[in-house]
């Protein structure tokens, strides 16, 4: 009946939803969306009073109150792939220089409002890594040249005069180095540029004039021991600098020609903060005290005594900390502090509290999962009714103790009975989503606030590099969390930092308890799947490759279950280094020893492999084909094992080819094929149900251009029960349509619904900082020669794809450096949940066909029960006084 | 129904109009009167297609209630007196009318058909392709795929 009711919903919906208008009322903002924004990991840092100005990894330029650790305002440089921040310096105004090998700008910001003031660009000749430095008003821009010199430009920064257009024009000055080599290591500290080289330490004095480098031996200096010395920047009034060795620090000061090493030894973090023109060293070291691990401790700069020392109440979770910076005012002094785990705290001494942290690990998520939520205990109480069916007398008195409880419930309200809130709701709509971080750190955020609810941090984890260096982990469900009373069961794949080997870690993904916490593997992991069946436990297998072309499977005895299925289970891996698509087959593996046989192979060099996609495990489609105009059925070709490949040729003619193929994962036929000339990246796939969109710029008309694929059958279906990619008799009917974007996708992504019932919507995330949803009726490739009209349910071809500002999802919430998209099913039908990642993490639902399967929400409930008692009212009266009119004509 | 009534209010009834009544209906029926009745009866049916072809054909084709109640009632009606023709001819007392009842019947099979005309033409019945379409179920997959680019 169900099954009825939703087709005839869909029917319903399917001609109205023709022209789809979707938008946000103003009163509906914020109301299940949320939006966390991030700056990165903190790279230079300036206290300034009341505020904190930090540039960060991310190029992103932020200033944040020091009171909570809100952002004030953020600006986002470029992509930090290419460029980088080289220079933060805060005095009346900020002024940053970011870029790459021989560009650079040189801005200048407002204090208050973080506006740019001024831009100018430098060009150097020169490609080699180099230092900027303010000193005096002057920017110094200094080039250390192997072999040959140190070149010194300095620019003025005060007025534009010596600017040529936006260039500007600084003085040169070359002070000749021949000894500098690849292992020279150079600092500026104030006026001087000091230099390391092998034994001796080199350092010149910028100010005087034709002044010449001077050298010291550095055994004279520091210790005799073995070991390279570093140099550390070290920021105080009197040029300074740290030399570190042994990971003990010296500090050494200049003096005209002379350099001082002070008697005492630091820790490599040791900075100076001035109080009232009197300076002290603060640095952190490790503390004995098992529950505070950390001690901040104050030097006096000139003896080295400790004027103080202090145990942080330092939280568990977070890395080891470094001081960023700091700043005194009257007995109060603030430390910010970053971590391994690219978190920001501000403590404040001497009290040593932490006032905020901020987890700016969440600016760069490698993986993320949305989890459903456990049942409360009275669900599973009522669900478990039937598991002990043997004995009556247990049944009962389970029955009426279940019974007792819900009563309970219903007079004191259940928040009893759900000890941590985090209990399934009715629609699917309170879920987790675990997020991993490129810092190695697993987040649990809550759907509903966007609050944090665990974090577990893994030490010495990184990131796998996959296709055209993303960085990527793998995030496997290996049990949801609808086995009552067994928890949800999750698996983290990444690398070890240090040999590159696997590490697999086994967590809960509600609680985030980890029984066996992380596993570091012997191999290096090359690719992971889940396997399709459950063990008696619910457990479903992870099969892992590893690179010499091994199956382990976790977990190990799950071997047995699937024995019988392994002449069923494919693998592929798209190698991009030889641009190779490779499948394999576990056809002739034992229950003993799991053989990984290559099966297929399909070289694609030279092109380049950039883009692969497969279609979500998790989709269903519900219809199997498309109604034409005379009602006949043109039936889908929906391969489950379908991928979806993009690579990149270049061309003497066209510039670059960009060419798309449909590849049967577990033949390696080639189902479909198709280039664009002179088109360029990046490429975009998305890949579901029965079709393909992809991507890309056409360098020839220089816009953006998307493409939309369709595979169909025909009006006969080839096997209407079972679907096996070996039993194709004819190659499926391709349709194909090409339209243009009016803007620059940065990713794409598909919704995804419980039953694949509600119409699919695409969410492209553009470069302006929007994402928009565009139904795939837009693309949906028209058939030629039929007609296409509201009847047909068919929108007519327009060439370029309408973008309203209602199809924005994050309305002005404009979002920064967008970097995924993870889309996950409700169990609502109609509504999914996105979850969009980057530099912000921005989490909205969308239903595609509005939201058909609940009541509106202005649906006026009251009314209709008045309506309802007033009819039955109505009905009642009259039929009372139908029948004393009948008596009364009856003694007529 | 009405005799029920009346035999009830004459319970009561202390009036002197039962004799009149009961002579009214004792009259004996004039000369061939019982069998044009019965033609009559038989023959209703047949006649009422040429107006049943008519209200069909103004009503168009268009799906709304009005068009959705006359086809619905084209299709119920004679069912209807299918199911009550024994009835209807015991009520003429005439014994050997199987004839009779065969045309009467064919009657409403005649309007009938017209019926499932008037529904195939408005799209009603399910005799495409299409309209089987939600029913069928998704194959079974065969083989099963994993993986995806190689990590390093």
């Amino acid at each position: 009946m169900a099954n009825f009711r939703s087709i005839y919903k869909i029917q319903i919906f399917l001609t109205i939803l023709v022209h789809v208008t979707l938008a946000l009322y103003e009163d509906q903002v914020g109301k299940f969306d949320w939006k966390l924004s991030f700056v990165g990991k903190v790279k230079f840092v300036s206290l300034e009073a009341k505020r904190i100005i930090v540039a960060t990894e991310e190029n992103v330029l932020a200033s944040l109150n020091l009171k909570n650790g809100d952002i004030h305002w953020r600006q986002v440089l470029e992509d930090p792939k290419d460029y980088k921040l080289e220079l933060l310096h805060v005095n009346k105004e900020i002024v940053t220089v970011s870029g790459k090998e021989n560009t650079w700008f040189v801005r200048t910001w407002d204090l208050n409002t973080g506006t740019i003031l001024t831009e100018w660009f430098i060009n150097t000749e020169r490609t080699v890594p180099s230092l900027f430095t303010i000193v005096n008003e002057k920017l110094l821009h200094i080039v250390p040249i192997r072999g040959l010199q140190v070149e010194i430009t300095s620019y003025t920064l005060a007025n534009a005069e010596n600017t040529n257009g936006s260039i500007l024009k600084g003085i040169s000055r070359k002070i000749p180095a021949a000894w500098l080599n690849k292992d020279s290591d150079c600092v500026p500290a104030k006026s001087y540029i000091v230099c390391a080289v092998s034994s001796k330490l080199y350092y010149v004095d910028l100010l005087k004039e034709n002044s010449m480098f001077v050298s010291q031996s550095l055994a004279d200096l520091v210790d005799n021991s073995a070991g390279k010395v570093l140099l550390i920047e070290y920021k105080q009034d009197v040029p300074s600098v740290l030399l570190l060795k042994n990971n003990i620090a010296k500090l050494g000061t200049f003096n005209g020609e002379n350099i001082q090493i002070k008697p005492f030894n630091l820790m490599p973090n040791a900075i100076s903060i001035s109080n009232n023109g009197k300076d002290l060293i603060y640095q952190l070291e490790a503390n004995d005290n098992k529950n505070k691990l950390i001690k901040v401790k104050a030097k006096d700069p000139q003896t080295g005594l400790d004027s103080f020392s202090l145990d942080l109440e330092y939280p568990l979770g977070l890395g080891a900390p470094i001081i960023l910076g700091g700043q005194s005012k009257g007995s109060v002094t603030d430390l910010l502090l970053s971590t391994t785990d690219d978190a920001l705290l501000l403590v404040r001494l001497p009290e040593g509290k932490i006032l905020w942290t901020r987890e700016e690990a969440l600016s760069s998520v490698v993986a993320s999962e949305f989890f459903e939520l456990p049942i409360s205990e009275l669900d599973a109480s009522i669900e478990h009714e039937f598991d002990s069916a043997n004995d009556i007398l247990e049944m009962f008195s389970h029955r009426i103790s279940t019974q007792i409880k819900q009563f309970y419930n219903l007079v004191f309200g259940n928040n009893l009975l759900q000890n941590s809130g985090l209990v399934r709701d009715e629609f699917g709509l309170h879920k987790i989503i675990v997020v991993a971080t490129r810092a190695g750190k697993l987040f649990a955020l809550d759907t509903l606030t966007g609050s944090i609810v665990w974090s577990y941090r893994l030490p010495n984890v990184q990131s796998f590099i996959g296709i055209d260096n993303e960085e990527k982990m793998l995030l496997l469900v290996q049990r949801t969390a609808q086995y009552a009373p067994l928890p949800a069961h999750c698996v983290l794949l990444a690398q070890d930092t240090i040999t590159g080997n696997g590490i697999l870690f086994e967590f809960d993904p509600i609680t985030g308890y980890s029984k066996a916490g992380i596993q570091r593997l012997n191999y290096k992991i090359v690719q992971a799947t889940l396997l399709p069946y459950q063990d008696k436990n619910f457990l479903k297998p992870m099969l892992v490759l590893s690179q010499d072309e091994q199956a382990h499977v976790y977990p190990t005895q799950a071997v047995s279950l699937i024995k019988d299925h392994f002449s069923t289970m494919f693998l592929y891996v798209a190698d991009t280094e030889n641009s190779r698509l490779s499948g394999y087959t576990l056809k002739y593996s034992t229950e003993d020893s799991l053989q990984v046989t290559p099966s297929w192979n399909v070289d694609l060099a030279p092109s380049k492999l950039i883009a692969v996609s497969a279609k979500p495990a998790n989709e269903h489609v519900h219809s199997q084909g498309k109604v034409l105009y005379d009602r006949s059925v043109f039936y889908k070709y929906v391969n489950p094992n379908l991928l979806a490949v993009a690579t990149m040729t270049s061309d003497p003619i066209y510039n670059s080819v960009l060419s798309v193929y449909l590849i049967d994962g577990v033949t390696g036929l080639i189902i479909y094929g198709t280039s664009h000339k002179k088109a360029r990246g990046p490429i975009h796939l998305v890949h579901s149900e029965n079709w393909l969109v992809y991507t890309f710029f056409n360098e020839r008309f220089r816009r953006n251009e998307v493409v939309a694929l369709e595979l169909y059958e025909g009006h006969w279906q080839n096997n209407n029960i079972a679907f096996s990619s070996f039993a194709l008799s004819q190659l499926p009917q391709v349709q194909s349509q090409a339209y243009i974007l009016p803007s620059i996708p940065q990713t794409m992504a598909v919704t995804l619904t419980e039953r694949g019932i509600t119409n699919k919507f695409l969410i492209i995330a553009l470069t302006t900082g929007a994402i928009i949803e565009i139904p795939w009726m837009f693309l949906q490739p028209r058939f030629t020669n039929m007609p296409c009209g509201p009847e047909e349910s068919c929108i007519p071809y327009m060439p370029e794809i309408p973008l309203h500002s209602e199809a924005t999802i994050n309305y002005n919430q404009t979002l920064s450096g967008i970097h995924g998209i993870e889309v996950a099913p409700a169990r609502l039908e109609s509504t999914s949940h996105v979850l969009i990642h980057g530099l912000d993490i921005f989490y909205t639902r969308v239903a595609p066909s509005k939201t058909f399967d609940v009541l509106k929400e202005d649906f006026d409930h009251v009314l209709i029960v008045l309506v309802l008692t007033g009819l039955i009212v109505a009905t009642l009266a009259t039929k009372k006084l139908a029948a004393r009119k009948a008596l009364k004509q009856a003694w007529k | 129904m009405s005799n029920k009534a009346i035999n009830r209010r004459q319970k009561w009834s202390l009036e002197n109009v039962k004799t009149y009544r009961v002579a009214a209906e004792a009259l004996p029926s004039p000369p061939a009167y019982s069998t044009s009745t019965v033609s009559n009866a038989t023959l209703a049916p047949l006649k009422q297609v040429p107006m049943n072809l008519f209200i069909s054909y103004m009503a168009g084709n268009s799906i709304s209630i009005f068009p959705i109640m006359m086809v619905g009632m084209l299709l119920m009606r004679p069912i209807q007196a299918i199911w009550a023709t024994k009835s209807t001819f015991k009520m003429m007392e005439t014994s050997s009318a199987i004839l009779q009842m065969l045309v009467y019947v064919f009657g409403h099979l005649v309007n009938m058909a017209l019926a499932l005309y008037k529904c195939h033409s408005m799209g009603l019945l399910p005799t495409h392709a299409s309209d089987w379409l939600a029913f069928v179920e998704p194959p079974i997959r065969q083989e099963y795929l994993g993986g995806g680019v190689a990590l390093h």
